[in-house]
């Protein structure tokens, strides 16, 4: 299965557009919480935790390892999560964030590896309601003379409308590039289950890869 | 004279009720988000019981007395949680009628 980036943007545009309900996107929870997620892929896995100091800001640790190319990547660092914006409408919610990282990074390539230091900007867009979500994120990651920026897109809908108590599953399609690791775009099918505090993602890549992002709120 | 304290007190506990604030949300679209309003209010002071409706927008809390939550301190628990207020209105129904009706909707 082959889908265009293009076509893939019109796809997230018209489902934005065709429905008023939807979900989530905030990857910040209430002031004094802490949020741990795990993503799990066949070649990269990540960890991170972080707290939320106030209305607006987060602070984290994150761990990742990713590898492709012939490259592997081994990172750790902290980083600051910012709302740049926010509106709230009686439906909807619409986001701007801003993720800052630092930290050192190990870069291993034809049997040679070196470490790094890091600082690495990401801005995210989203907006959701209680049946629709939207996202779109470009990480910069430039280290030596290399370039692992890394985009993603996200858009998806809910099977049907949920209580606050009850589970409430998406259908969302990710499409994600990492420059230097991945030879095409990543498209990952994911069925999504939401309950309160606990976020499930468990998808498998068009080329047959499982991959599983979980994320609770204590 | 037993009787008549015990009386003046039933009086006064029959009297003593609590006050429904309903307070609808504007941005509250997923269930992730709203546990922050519901764990915020939980935690503070003269909030007896609390209820979030994620599909009608709004969240309906119970003091422990008939004075409510100050609006003040209503706006400040949402507004820190990420969300805006639009409206908040005292009803006449306890929390609980409000989730046993929603529960039998």
């Amino acid at each position: 299965m082959k889908i265009s980036t293009p076509y893939l943007i019109l796809i997230l545009i018209l489902l934005l557009i065709s429905n008023q309900s939807i979900l989530y996107a905030a990857p910040m929870s209430f002031k004094g919480s802490i949020t741990s997620m795990a993503t799990v892929g066949k070649d990269y896995i990540s960890l991170e935790s972080s707290f939320v100091i106030t209305s607006k800001d987060a602070i984290g640790i994150r761990a990742y390892e990713s590898k492709g190319n012939g490259y592997n990547l081994r990172a750790g660092g902290i980083f600051h999560l910012r709302k740049l914006m926010r509106i709230n409408a009686i439906n909807s919610q619409t986001n701007l964030w801003l993720f800052t990282g630092a930290g050192t990074i190990n870069i291993e390539k034809d049997l040679r590896d070196k470490d790094y230091s890091y600082l690495s900007p990401t801005l995210q867009f989203d907006y959701e309601t209680k049946r629709l979500f939207g996202l779109i994120s470009h990480q910069f990651l430039r280290v030596g003379h290399e370039n692992f920026d890394t985009t993603k897109i996200e858009g998806g809908f809910s099977f049907y409308e949920t209580g606050y108590t009850e589970t409430q599953p998406w259908f969302i399609l990710k499409a994600k590039n990492t420059n230097s690791i991945f030879s095409k775009v990543e498209y990952t099918p994911t069925l999504r289950l939401i309950n309160k505090a606990i976020f499930i993602d468990t998808g498998i890549t068009v080329d047959g890869d499982p991959s599983l992002h979980m994320m609770y709120t204590f | 004279m037993k009787k008549v304290i015990l009386i003046v007190m039933v009086f006064f506990t029959l009297n003593s009720q609590a006050l429904t604030q309903k307070i609808e949300v504007l941005g509250m679209v997923c269930a992730f988000c709203a546990q922050g309003i519901e764990k915020s209010f939980e935690s503070a002071n003269n909030v007896k019981a609390v209820f979030v409706n994620l599909e009608d927008y709004y969240v309906a809390i119970e003091s422990k007395d008939d004075k409510g939550i100050e609006e003040k301190i209503i706006r400040a628990i949402i507004t820190e949680s990420g969300y805006d207020v639009k409206k908040i209105e005292v009803v006449s129904e306890s929390v609980s009628e409000i989730k046993r009706k929603y529960e039998s909707k």
